[in-house]
């Protein structure tokens, strides 16, 4: 987990006063665990990069027209408002979200791999692939946590309030959640290989 | 055997959301027994693979964002 020496509040007090370089900061700060907060709902990497931009105008929306009042809780904000993007989207469509494999069309979107070869790139991407399918099959509860912690970043007491259980059940979901990951991964294969996590 | 609570608080620990005396107590207490830092390293290995697999947007759509927000005040003036 990391800590910013530039904390989101400040950045979003300079983006107020038209900073654009701190928006940008924002954006790439946080875009990865918001898209795959989209991406974990809707499972279509077209559609939920639509979504982040819908999701983005709408931030950039309230900021600039001085309704933003959320100071110091940025990425949850953000990660609600794009949660629920892709919730209304399956609405719209009278579609629910069922747990389907990946077809990795889009394998090699990111830009950040040049130096590795087109082989590690595509291993490295179908580890992280089965890693998303093993998180899909968690319980319902632990799964949910684990949504709401890591990727939309609420704490823990946030989710205990949000879900309607004690602190300690919260927490406790978490661990079980990570827990069984484990276990799945290891049943799977998923090795620590430090090149795919580096330590 | 590692009591419930000490397990909750590694959770706590690995999202920062411990204070500063109680990461000194679970780091104190990881050192001296060798259950509970096989479990923190675990949860913590775990947590990076989640993070690593997160997805990245295309760099075109970021910059469609950027964009966005630099020309927002063309946009609201129309």
């Amino acid at each position: 987990m990391r800590k910013y020496e530039v904390s989101d509040s400040q950045l979003i007090s300079l983006y107020k006063n038209g900073n654009e370089d701190a928006f940008a900061e924002l954006v790439s700060r946080h875009k990865n665990k918001i898209f795959t907060t989209i991406y974990m709902i809707v499972k279509d990497h077209s559609l939920a990069e639509d979504l982040l931009q819908e999701t983005y105008v709408k931030v950039v929306n309230t900021v600039k027209s001085g309704r933003y009042n959320e100071e110091g809780k940025f990425l949850p904000w953000v990660s609600r408002i794009a949660h629920n993007l892709a919730i209304d989207h399956f609405r719209k469509a009278k579609r629910y979200p069922t747990i389907v494999m990946e077809d990795g069309s889009n394998v090699f979107n990111s830009l950040e791999f040049s130096e590795e070869s087109i082989e590690d790139r595509q291993i490295k991407e179908d580890t992280h692939a089965l890693l998303r399918e093993l998180i899909k099959e968690l319980p319902d509860s632990q799964r949910e946590v684990l949504m709401m912690r890591h990727y939309m970043q609420m704490s823990f007491q946030e989710i205990a309030e949000v879900t309607d259980v004690s602190i300690n059940t919260a927490l406790g979901r978490m661990r079980y959640a990570l827990i069984n990951l484990r276990k799945k991964m290891d049943k799977t294969n998923v090795a620590y290989d430090k090149n795919i996590y580096p330590e | 055997m590692i009591r419930t609570s000490t397990q909750n608080d590694l959770i706590r620990y690995i999202y920062q959301e411990t204070d500063t005396e109680e990461n000194i107590e679970i780091q104190t207490a990881a050192i001296l027994n060798g259950s509970l830092a096989h479990e923190l390293h675990e949860l913590e290995q775990t947590v990076k693979s989640i993070t690593a697999a997160e997805r990245v947007p295309s760099e075109s759509t970021i910059d469609k964002i950027l964009s966005y927000s630099k020309s927002y005040d063309l946009h609201s003036l129309k």
